[in-house]
């Protein structure tokens, strides 16, 4: 049997406690701390809490700090690499927020700076840099987000999608964070202690790390053995007190990777140092090691907690424990908690170390675990693995029309679906208690999700979530900013900080249906909802139950016209998106989903030649699909205009051919609204007589393909069966 | 102290969106977190924010929020206390 290993061919790190791996194993070694006062921007009170921050100023100046991070950590990946990555895989939670941050408070607009707000942003300046033709993917599973990434890297490379995929994980400190966290009263003034007794909680932090993973070793310090996910499904910010999800993904980490538990020298913990996550996450190692537990340490009391990049930067110190043998002291705690039943190296360790399990838990209950391992060290763990159409089971969608019937029933009157549907109405199905502090995009998410699997008729839940969506919760992030900024940074919500992630809105899904299975939000922008079907055909060979895939945006009237310049060269309003309850080979399933495409069409003349190819050609295209749906965002109408004609010369194509946003209108989760209708279109067995000139002929082929233009060219494909 | 509760009633299902709770029926010693209400952890939070707001009075560690927040008599126990220290 062939197999496949993934090595970590290059590595980059910046953080509080320098910059490049040297630099880093040696603070590492030397016990450094990186925590002191917060500098990076004015705070109102006289005494700044400790942070991770990095000193200086970095370059360059025209974008984001954010950005910046991540290109220094890339720069050092990339070192001595010629050709580039095949895919770009980032965990990012707040992209360009401190700049927008600064722009919002000063009321003053600064346009350019601005178009890097989406988290998604980051990946893509990265994969410009390193030209990166191929898939580029933005995660945000808030404190996992960078342990998720590499996850989704080494998927990537099983499926043959990619040889050489380039991830990590970034966040840059800015006011949303370090006001938030506060807000939640889980700082430690004295700064982050983890696992000791007087612990009283954790410190932001920023920083990246990069890794090249690749299917040949060139020169590699270490390998990802493995990864597995999993949600507690519990609360939006509290970890299951038992530690159950925590101890699900370490469990699936260890299965994933084909190891046993004694194989494991040193658990790499999560350890932020809050009093409830250090109590869950020792609940679930003590249940995993029952009886003798390899070294622990938790390495937050040095860099502070970067959130998305911190589970990048824990998997750059167990490829440092692994190649330098070094078991990392847990800095700041002096005397470990008699509670936590846990005995934390409290000095570096010099010992041979051949396999590390590094955990991150995040918000909404998203749990990632790691094993890192030195070259070659233990038998492969994977074989090479096929992609497989998802079956839908059942679907919805929400426009400025209404529901999926409304949805479809403008459609086959001819009229447009474009506005905004009023949040009553979009709430109706949810009960009162779940939504009374959700605003707009979770309650679209959790009305879509309720919808989509009414619709399949199952009565089980689904097990998994992945998510699209270009913006997140703007509403909830505009209204914590506003509530800081008119309040002089003294009352900040809670509850709008916790409902700003990106994945609060997933997070509320799994709550509702209890999915303790993988939970996985993406941001592209345009392209997010392609993210997550990506994403999600990557992780479906492991649920064995059902599962959702959603894409939704929510319209903000501030906001949208500000990042979106889709949305401010529009003239009306636009939001929804939809939901689908997918299992992977269900015989029952009338329709299936797949993912055919996804390229970076910067840098990428051929890329549509390309698309044509990997469709199978002309005559493939002809006798597949009986429709395509075309989605171009407004601000990529002569770039995506130009890229149709091209394609339908190529292909020959003579069928319908809808341009959808000019029906739905311009949101970036438009092309999941559009699978919807397509599904719907599918079922029906024919095109609504207004798309097909009025010939009312069958959908013949029944396909349906759905073609995303612009930045990046995708096509997704939905059959009857 | 009857005018406190009173207020304090009306206010946490202004701010925690209770709006299928009638503000007379919360129960001055009944268990406030994690009870009928389903009152949880962030909304202890928000309710810091709005007694910090409109008494001047600050629960800043969890260990006190937890104390404070255990009846709603307790909260307004606190308030009391502590506001009126304040404008001394």
């Amino acid at each position: 049997m062939t197999v496949l290993r993934a090595y970590i061919s290059g590595m980059g790190i910046i953080s509080a406690l320098g910059t490049g791996i040297s630099e880093t194993a040696d603070a590492l070694q030397k016990e450094r701390r990186g925590l002191r006062s917060l500098t990076l921007f004015p705070v109102a009170s006289a005494r700044p809490l400790p942070v991770g921050e990095i000193p200086g100023s970095l370059e360059p100046a025209e974008v984001p700090r954010t950005h910046q991070l991540a290109q220094i950590a890339g720069d050092q990946a990339m070192a001595g690499s010629r050709q580039p990555p095949d895919a770009v895989v980032m965990g990012v939670t707040t992209g360009g927020m401190l700049t927008t941050e600064t722009s919002l408070k000063l009321k003053s607009q600064t346009p350019e700076l601005l178009s890097y707000h989406g988290i998604g942003t980051v990946a893509e300046y990265i994969a410009g840099r390193y030209r990166c033709k191929g898939p580029v993917v933005t995660v945000s599973t808030a404190c996992s987000s960078g342990t998720v990434a590499v996850k989704i890297a080494l998927e990537l490379l099983r499926a043959g999608l990619a040889r050489r995929v380039l991830a990590g994980g970034v966040d840059s400190l800015c006011r949303l964070t370090y006001y938030g966290f506060n807000s939640l009263q889980l700082i430690d003034p004295d700064g982050a202690r983890p696992l000791d007794q007087s612990r009283r909680g954790m410190s932001v932090a920023e920083g990246a790390a990069m890794l090249l993973v690749a299917d040949r070793p060139g020169g590699a310090t270490a390998e990802i053995l493995g990864a597995g996910l999993s949600c507690d499904a519990y609360h939006p910010t509290a970890p299951h007190p038992r530690g159950k999800g925590a101890l699900a993904a370490m469990q699936a980490a260890i299965e994933d990777a084909k190891i046993s538990i004694t194989d494991i020298d040193y658990v790499n913990l999560h350890g932020t140092g809050t009093r409830d996550n250090d109590l869950s996450e020792a609940e679930a190692i003590n249940a995993l090691f029952p009886h003798q537990k390899p070294r622990l340490s938790s390495v937050k009391g040095a860099f502070g907690h970067a959130l998305a990049a911190a589970g990048a930067m824990e998997a750059v110190v167990a490829a440092i424990s692994v190649s330098r043998h070094l078991v990392p002291a847990t800095a700041g705690c002096r005397s470990p908690d008699p509670d936590l039943n846990l005995k934390p190296e409290l000095k570096p360790r010099d010992q041979t170390v051949d396999c590390v399990l590094s955990n991150s838990f995040g918000f909404g209950g998203n749990n990632a675990a790691l094993i890192v391992t030195g070259p070659d060290r233990f038998k492969p763990s994977s074989s090479p693995t096929r992609t497989r159409p998802l079956g839908i089971l059942g679907y919805a969608c929400i426009t400025g029309a209404g529901d999926t019937e409304s949805t479809l029933h403008h459609v086959s009157e001819g009229k447009a679906c474009r506005g905004l549907l009023p949040l009553e109405k979009i709430s109706e199905n949810i009960p009162p208690r779940a939504v009374r502090r959700l605003k707009r995009l979770p309650r679209l998410t959790l009305s879509l999700a309720l919808a989509a699997h009414q619709n399949s008729g199952r009565t089980e839940s689904p097990n998994a979530v992945f998510m699209g969506t270009g913006w997140g919760a703007q509403s909830e992030t505009y209204d914590f900013l506003t509530g800081l900024f008119e309040s002089e940074e003294r009352f900040p919500s809670p509850t709008d900080f916790v409902g700003s992630v990106h994945n609060a809105p997933a997070g509320q899904v799994a709550l509702q249906f209890r999915c303790t299975g993988a939970n996985i939000t993406t941001s592209g922008g345009d392209y997010s909802f392609e993210q997550a079907l990506m994403t999600a055909q990557l992780l479906a060979k492991d649920i064995d139950d059902s599962f959702f895939l959603i894409g939704a945006d929510e319209s903000h009237a501030v906001l949208s016209n500000m990042f979106d310049p889709s949305v401010s060269a529009s003239t009306t309003l636009s939001d929804g998106g939809a939901a689908f309850c997918l299992k992977q080979a269900d015989p029952g399933a009338p329709l299936t989903i797949r993912l055919n495409f996804f390229e970076n069409a910067q840098q990428n003349t051929d890329v549509i030649a390309s698309l044509t190819r990997r469709l199978g050609g002309p005559e493939k295209i002809n006798s597949a699909y009986g429709a395509l749906l075309i989605g171009i965002p407004g601000c990529r109408r002569t770039e995506g205009e130009k890229q149709l004609a091209a394609f339908l010369s190529r292909s020959g194509f003579e069928n319908p051919v809808i341009d959808y946003r000019k029906i739905i209108g311009e949101f970036a989760s438009a092309s999941a609204a559009a699978a919807a209708m397509a599904a719907g279109f599918l079922l029906k067995g024919k095109l609504p007589l207004p798309l097909d000139n009025d010939r009312g002929r069958q959908l013949n082929p029944p396909g349906v393909l759905v073609v995303g233009l612009g930045k990046y060219v995708t096509a997704m494909e939905i059959l009857a069966n | 102290m009857e005018n406190l509760l009173n207020e304090l009633k009306a206010k946490i299902v202004a701010v925690l969106n209770l709006t299928d709770v009638d503000p007379e029926a919360i129960k001055e010693d009944e268990q406030l977190i994690g009870g009928n209400l389903d009152i949880d952890s962030i909304d202890v939070l928000e309710m810091v924010i709005m007694i910090e707001k409109d008494y001047g009075v600050k629960i800043d560690n969890r260990e006190l929020g937890a104390k404070v927040f255990s009846t709603l008599r307790t909260l307004a126990e606190y308030i009391d206390e502590n506001s009126r220290e304040s404008t001394l």
